[in-house]
């Protein structure tokens, strides 16, 4: 167990040491956490400045309670024509009749002016009219669409995440078999504790990456007050995302370092990994899949499959609600995969590692004792 | 004391890699292993490490199979050097040493004492791939001695180096051995292996075909007498074994075994004798008799 914890200190200082985890960190916290923060800059609630010559204001506001509208009054349609050319204001009312636009009306405020006005003109003929009451006899769709982008956060983080640090531990693996520093360190420990210990390791500095990107995702919401849409239950959205991750990481990580062991070269790294990879790129498509189709029989199936399961039951938990069982359920087959995985690939690992050369066959790596 | 018992490997394409290699090294004793490109030094050296599994045979340490925890105790420089190229060379020093069982203060110690023994104080804090080849292997050098190991095996550790830090290596290497410990190393370097070694190993083609101390060898190969005469009498030395060769007005006789007195007696008759004495065969001579 010491020799364990000392090969995943060295990963972890050797790791957080570099310049590029450095630059990496904060790039990808600034990044994240200026996407989240965007919608203050670019969006928000609409703002209309509307000018008037005689005549009433129309009842605009009633109509959109979110939106920001100001009225300006002008003196004479001379006025209010500069104004609109200078952009003072963005349409101006002449005598509550015509309405002055610098080319096209913006479709949401032509609407409005022609409810309003139609509003205004049926009320002035005595009539009132009753809105319609709109009730809903489905589930809760409120925080539906927030949902839907929270899930696609999700995947996209998870996949990222992953990749990165599943990339690290096989780059890693390949070093130390490549340049023979393996036959040193195995002198002293037993090859599951270098794997085991690599595979810790960069797993803690991965999860720094990660809960430093959510960090940073979730201040930027709260300062841009989209975090006022958030769905109840985000934080629990955050820690699911967090405890997948651990599990996805778990396994592709193990998966990828026994998989290098069988190459010498950083070249043919890609190339041993292609099972892997294929594998990882199913398990995000069909992940992003899920995040539209949460209710789907795939997704709702391939929750259960483990390695699917590690990022495509997160999706399902952000995108829907998921029962409490079949989280557990999932969870637990997939703890059931890692420990597989581990003992096969520790095999492949511990009887490849010293074989530097050539690539070699998972079958005749199994096969030879 | 380590004990090398009849190693068999056969690699992939039934090439016989070592074919019954059997050798003993007594504590304190610096063995010398030489033998041409591909004799299986470097193979027999990683079975011990237990870098590789042999078919055949086994390795006794102390009397007993060796294990993994003993094994811990070895210090191993490979033949083709592993280091951390991006960490610097003290915590690299000082992670092997960890590793290998000692706690934090007793690495400090030995590494301090260590890079200052191979002149690497200066180059304390650098990365290892901002070294020279040189200073690297000194590196590895000290990662093969950081935990003070009771047992030592190296692969070609004076290839590449100056004469200086051969020196300095050959030093370090002679106070292990006078510590006790048996050091194996493997050399292309005839004239060192004979100058440093108190036993040699010659293997050929998977076998270890002569071992001993040098002056056992020397023995096998039997005494060897050289007489030069200047000017001699034309078939003086017909009737006398030996080799007779003609050196301009000289003549020089080389026999193995005989009676020297009588080769003298009749070299004084025949003419000035200039030279005349037993000559020892050095290890290179020994190394072609015996590979060839």
């Amino acid at each position: 167990m010491n020799g364990l914890l000392m090969v995943a200190g060295r990963e972890i200082r050797t790791q957080v040491r570099t310049r590029a985890f450095v630059i990496g960190l904060i790039v990808s916290a600034l990044l994240v956490g200026g996407i989240a923060f965007a919608p203050k800059l670019f969006g928000g609630p609409d703002e209309y400045n509307l000018g008037r010559v005689g005549g009433q204001e129309l009842a605009v506001q009633a109509l959109a309670p979110e939106a920001k509208i100001t009225w300006k009054t002008y003196p004479d349609e001379r006025a209010a024509t500069t104004a609109v050319l200078d952009g003072d204001v963005d349409v101006a009312l002449v005598d509550g009749t015509r309405v002055l636009t610098n080319g096209e009306i913006d479709d949401e405020l032509g609407l409005l002016l022609q409810s309003a006005n139609r509003e205004a003109q049926i009320g002035a003929a005595g009539v009132t009219v009753t809105p319609l009451q709109v009730q809903s006899v489905g589930a809760d769709t409120r925080y539906e669409a927030a949902r839907q982008g929270i899930a696609n956060v999700v995947v996209l983080l998870l996949f990222f995440m992953i990749i990165s640090a599943v990339m690290t531990v096989a780059m890693g693996v390949v070093e130390e078999k490549g340049s023979r520093i393996v036959e040193i360190l195995l002198i002293s420990i037993r090859p599951w504790q270098l794997l085991g210990g690599k595979i810790l390791g960069l797993g803690v500095v991965g999860f720094i990456n990660l809960v430093a990107v959510v960090a940073a995702g979730l201040v930027g919401a709260f300062l841009s007050g989209f975090a006022a849409d958030f769905p109840p239950g985000m934080a629990g959205i955050v820690v699911n995302a967090v405890v997948w991750w651990i599990l996805g990481y778990a396994f592709f990580a193990v998966l990828a370092g026994s998989l290098a062991s069988l190459v010498s070269r950083q070249e043919e790294v890609g190339n041993v990994l292609q099972p892997m990879m294929l594998l990882f790129l199913i398990s995000y498509g069909v992940s992003f899949f899920a995040s539209a189709n949460p209710g789907h029989p795939v997704s709702e199936i391939l929750s259960f499959v483990p390695p699917f399961s590690s990022m495509v039951m997160p999706v399902r938990m952000a995108a829907s609600d998921v029962a409490l069982w079949a989280i557990l359920l999932s969870g637990a087959l997939m703890v059931v995969a890692v420990a597989a995985v581990l003992m096969v690939g520790g095999r492949i690992y511990e009887r490849a590692v010293l074989r530097t050369g050539r690539r070699l066959k998972v079958s005749e790596v199994l096969r030879t004792k | 004391m380590l004990e090398i018992r009849g190693l068999r490997k056969v690699f992939g394409a039934g090439k016989v890699a070592l074919d019954g290699v059997s050798f003993a090294v007594p504590a304190g004793q610096m063995f010398g292993f030489v033998g041409a490109n591909g004799a299986g030094k470097t193979t027999t050296m990683r079975i011990v490490m237990g870098v590789l599994q042999a078919d055949e045979g086994e390795v006794i340490w102390n009397g007993r199979p060796l294990t993994f925890a003993e094994r811990r105790t070895f210090g191993y420089m490979p033949e083709e050097r592993g280091l951390y190229q991006k960490m610097r060379v003290g915590e690299q020093i000082d992670y092997f040493g960890r590793l290998h069982g000692l706690d934090a203060g007793a690495v400090g110690k030995a590494r301090d004492a260590l890079i200052g023994r191979l002149g690497l104080t200066e180059r304390v804090n650098d990365t290892v791939e901002s070294l020279s080849l040189g200073n690297q292997q000194r590196v590895q050098l000290a990662v093969a001695l950081i935990h003070d190991p009771e047992l030592l095996i190296l692969d070609e550790p004076f290839s590449g180096l100056d004469p200086i830090a051969v020196d300095v290596l050959a030093e370090v290497l002679h106070e292990r051995a006078r510590g006790g410990v048996p050091v194996i190393f493997s050399s292309h370097q005839l004239e060192l292996v004979e100058r440093l070694c108190d036993a040699v190993g010659i293997v050929s083609a998977g076998s270890m075909v002569a071992s001993g101390t040098v002056d056992e060898l020397r023995d096998a190969e039997g005494r060897r007498l050289r007489v030069v005469v200047r000017e001699p009498k034309p078939g003086w030395a017909d009737g006398l074994p030996g080799e007779l060769s003609k050196d301009g007005d000289r003549d020089v006789l080389t026999v193995v075994g005989g009676d020297d007195q009588a080769v003298l007696r009749r070299a004084v008759e025949a003419g000035h004798v200039e030279f005349f004495g037993v000559e020892r065969p050095t290890l290179v001579e020994i190394f072609r008799e015996a590979v060839a």
